[in-house]
C-alpha cells in the first residue's frame, strides 16, 4: 500500500501538469462557460433555452447538461484518455523500467496511478459540475434539487471510476489502447444501448444512466430508440454491476501488469 | 507532492466543500422560504389556511394586457359580456382586478372556493348591490362581511376582497388575525408553489383533491400514483405552459413519463400532415422531469393562435349559414351531344 501511495504522489503531479490536463480543462470548462452564458442571457430577460418553442426549466437544463455533456461525453472521454495512458504512457516513454525496478509490487504501480487518475479527474470534474449547478439553478430552487446534485456528483465519480478501471485494463493489454477505447466508448456503447435484448448489459453506460435522477432528454432518434427499449435495472443491480466491473477490471489489469514482460522498443 | 499540486487540490476541494455546504444549508433551512430571498408568495397567502389542498393564482392584470387576450377578444368579440356585471357592481373586470388567488380548503368543498381578489373595488356600490339582492351586511372581527345564502364577500383589506362560503371567508379572516397557521407554513405546498410562481397563472393541488370523492374506486385504483399536481402558464404574445405531477416514488414517475410519452406520440400520429397547426402544438410538447417529478411543457405561439383563429373563422360560415344568403345552384349540366 505504501508503494501505491508513493506512485500516487508522483503520478498526481505528473497528471495534473501534463498536456492532457489542458484538454481536461477545456472539456470541463466548456459546460461552465455554457452555464455562465445561460445565466447572463437569462439575466438579460431572454429565454436561454427553448425546445420546440417551450422554455426549459433551469433544473431541466442542468439535468440535460449532466446527461448529454458529462455522462455521455466527458466521463467516457476522460476515462479513455487517462485510463488507457496509465501504463501505456510509461511503456511508450520507456520509463516503465524505472517504476518496475523499485522495491514495490508491479500492481501497486497500477493502483497508485489509478488513484491518481481518480483524484485528478474528480477534482476537476466535480467542482466543474458544482459551478455549473450554481450558475444554472436559481438559488430558491437549490433546496428542492440539491439531492439530485449529490446523486449526480456520486454518479460522475462512479462513472469515472468504472471507465477508468476498464480502460486501465485496456491500456495494459492492448497495443493501441486509445483507438480501442474510443471505439468502445463511442462505438460499441452507443450501438449496444439502442439494441433490444441483453446486449446493452455489456456496456457501462447502461448501468450508469439507470442511476441518473433526471429524465432522459427525448431528442433525437437514438434517444427515442433508447426510450423505446428502456428496461431499467434496480439501483442495487447497477451499483453491484459497476463495483464488479471496477474490481474485475483492476484485478485483471494488475494481474496482466504483474505477469507481462514489457519489451521496450529500442 | 509539489506545492502547486497541493494548492490545486486545496482549491478544487474548497469549491466542492463550499458548494456542498451551501446546498446543505439551503436544504436544511429550506432557504427558498426566507423572505430575504424573493419573498414567500403574495400577501393574500396570509388569508389562506395551511391545510389548503388546492392553491391557484392568476395575474389578471397581465392576462388582460396580453396579446393573447386581445387576439381572443378579436376572435370572439361578443364573448366579453361583462358590461352588465360592471353596471351592477362597478367592477370593470378588464381594468379593476389585478390578481386573483383561489384556494380549496377542507370543509369548503361544497361551496365556492376561497377567492381573494386584489384590485380597485367600490365598497359602497358593492354593498348596495348585495342589499338589493337580499344580502346581509355584518361586521366580523372588524371586517365588513356581506352574506347571502351560501355565499359571502368580505372586505378584508383596502383593495382586497375575499369571496367564498361564509364559513370559508370567516376562516380566512381568522387565519390572518391569528398571524400564523397560514399556507406559507405548509412546506410541502410552498415547495411546489415556488416551482411555479413565476407564471402569469399557476395552480398547485394535492392530486386526491383534484380527483375528488365522486370517482369510482375502480377508476381511482387505476390512476397513476400521483401525490401532487401543478400547472403554470406564462401568458404574453403566446402561452407557454408547464404541467407537472409529482409521483409517490421514482418507479411511478417513470411509469407516468412513459404513459405521457405514449400519449404524445399518439397525438403526433393523429395530427400527422393533415393538421399542421395541431402538429406544431404537439411538437412543442416537451416531457421533462427528475426523480419523482414528471413535467409536460407546451407552447402556444402567437402564430399558432392566429392560425387557430383563422381556422375557426373559416369554419364558422359553414356551421351557421346565413338565411339571407342566396342558395347556390348548380349550373345545369350540358346535354350530351346527339350521336
Amino acid at each position: 500500500m505504501r508503494g501505491a501511495w508513493r506512485v500516487f504522489e508522483l503520478s498526481l503531479g505528473e497528471m495534473l501538469w501534463s498536456r492532457r490536463t489542458v484538454f481536461l480543462a477545456i472539456v470541463v470548462g466548456c459546460p461552465v462557460l455554457i452555464a455562465a452564458v445561460i445565466r447572463i442571457v437569462d439575466s438579460l430577460g431572454v429565454v436561454p433555452l427553448r425546445i420546440n418553442g417551450q422554455r426549459m426549466d433551469f433544473t431541466a437544463i442542468f439535468g440535460v447538461m449532466i446527461w448529454v455533456l458529462f455522462l455521455r461525453f466527458i466521463v467516457p472521454v476522460l476515462g479513455v484518455f487517462y485510463g488507457t495512458s496509465l501504463i501505456a504512457d510509461e511503456v511508450e516513454d520507456k520509463t516503465i523500467t524505472y517504476l518496475f525496478t523499485r522495491p514495490i509490487r508491479r500492481s501497486a504501480v497500477l493502483i497508485g496511478k489509478y488513484i491518481a487518475y481518480m483524484v485528478c479527474t474528480t477534482l476537476v470534474v466535480l467542482p466543474g459540475v458544482m459551478l455549473v449547478y450554481f450558475l444554472i439553478v436559481p438559488f430558491n430552487q437549490v433546496a428542492a434539487s440539491f439531492s439530485m446534485l449529490i446523486t449526480d456528483l456520486a454518479l460522475l465519480a462512479v462513472g469515472l471510476a468504472a471507465y477508468g478501471g476498464l480502460f486501465a485494463l485496456v491500456g495494459t493489454v492492448m497495443k493501441r489502447p486509445l483507438v480501442v477505447g474510443l471505439v468502445f466508448a463511442f462505438g460499441w456503447e452507443q450501438f449496444a444501448l439502442i439494441m433490444p435484448g441483453y446486449v446493452r448489459r455489456f456496456t457501462l453506460m447502461y448501468y450508469i444512466q439507470s442511476l441518473v435522477p433526471h429524465a432522459m432528454p427525448a431528442e433525437g432518434v437514438a434517444s427515442l430508440l433508447q426510450a423505446f427499449f428502456t428496461e431499467t435495472p434496480s439501483t442495487l443491480t447497477c451499483l453491484v454491476s459497476l463495483a464488479g466491473a471496477i474490481a474485475v477490471s483492476l484485478a485483471l489489469a494488475g494481474r496482466v501488469v504483474e505477469r507481462r514482460e514489457y519489451v521496450l522498443d529500442q | 507532492m509539489t506545492r502547486r499540486t497541493r494548492l490545486f487540490v486545496l482549491i478544487a476541494a474548497g469549491i466542492l466543500v463550499a458548494g456542498l455546504g451551501t446546498g446543505l444549508l439551503a436544504s436544511y433551512m429550506n432557504i427558498q422560504n426566507l423572505t430575504l430571498i424573493g419573498g414567500n408568495g403574495p400577501e393574500e397567502f396570509a388569508y389562506v389556511p395551511s391545510d389548503a389542498r388546492v392553491l391557484g393564482f392568476a395575474n389578471v392584470r397581465d392576462v388582460m394586457d396580453s396579446d393573447v387576450r386581445k387576439k381572443l377578444m378579436e376572435l370572439n368579440p361578443g364573448a366579453d359580456g361583462a358590461d352588465r356585471f360592471q353596471e351592477r357592481t362597478g367592477i370593470n373586470l378588464t381594468t379593476d382586478v389585478d390578481t386573483v388567488t383561489a384556494a380549496v380548503i377542507p370543509g369548503g368543498e361544497q361551496g365556492p372556493p376561497l377567492v381573494l381578489a386584489k384590485g380597485r373595488f367600490d365598497m359602497v356600490r358593492l354593498e348596495g348591490f348585495a342589499r338589493d339582492e337580499g344580502g346581509v351586511v355584518e361586521d366580523y372581527k372588524g371586517k365588513r362581511l356581506i352574506t347571502h345564502d351560501n355565499f359571502a364577500l368580505g372586505f378584508v383589506e383596502p383593495g382586497m376582497v375575499a369571496i367564498g362560503t361564509p364559513a370559508v371567508v370567516r376562516r380566512a379572516i381568522d387565519t390572518k388575525a391569528a398571524g400564523n397557521g397560514n399556507v406559507t407554513g405548509n412546506d410541502e405546498l410552498m415547495r411546489l408553489v415556488h416551482q411555479v410562481d413565476n407564471g402569469t397563472v399557476w395552480g398547485v393541488a394535492r392530486f386526491d383533491a383534484l380527483t375528488g370523492v365522486n370517482i369510482p374506486s375502480e377508476v381511482k385504483d387505476r390512476l397513476p400514483a400521483i401525490s401532487w399536481f401543478s400547472i403554470k402558464g406564462i401568458v404574453g404574445s403566446g402561452i407557454d405552459g408547464l404541467i407537472s405531477a409529482e409521483a409517490r416514488d421514482d418507479q411511478a414517475a417513470q411509469d407516468l413519463r412513459q404513459v405521457v410519452q405514449g400519449f404524445v406520440a399518439l397525438g403526433r400520429m393523429q395530427a400527422g400532415q393533415n393538421h399542421p397547426e395541431i402538429a406544431e402544438f404537439i411538437n412543442s410538447l416537451q416531457i421533462t422531469g427528475q426523480g419523482r417529478t414528471v413535467s409536460l411543457g407546451f407552447s402556444l405561439p402567437s402564430a399558432l393562435i392566429d392560425a387557430l383563429g383563422a381556422l375557426r373563422a373559416g369554419q364558422r360560415p359553414q356551421a351557421q349559414p346565413t338565411p339571407e344568403a342566396p342558395a347556390t345552384q348548380e349550373p345545369p349540366r350540358p346535354a350530351p351531344p346527339a350521336l
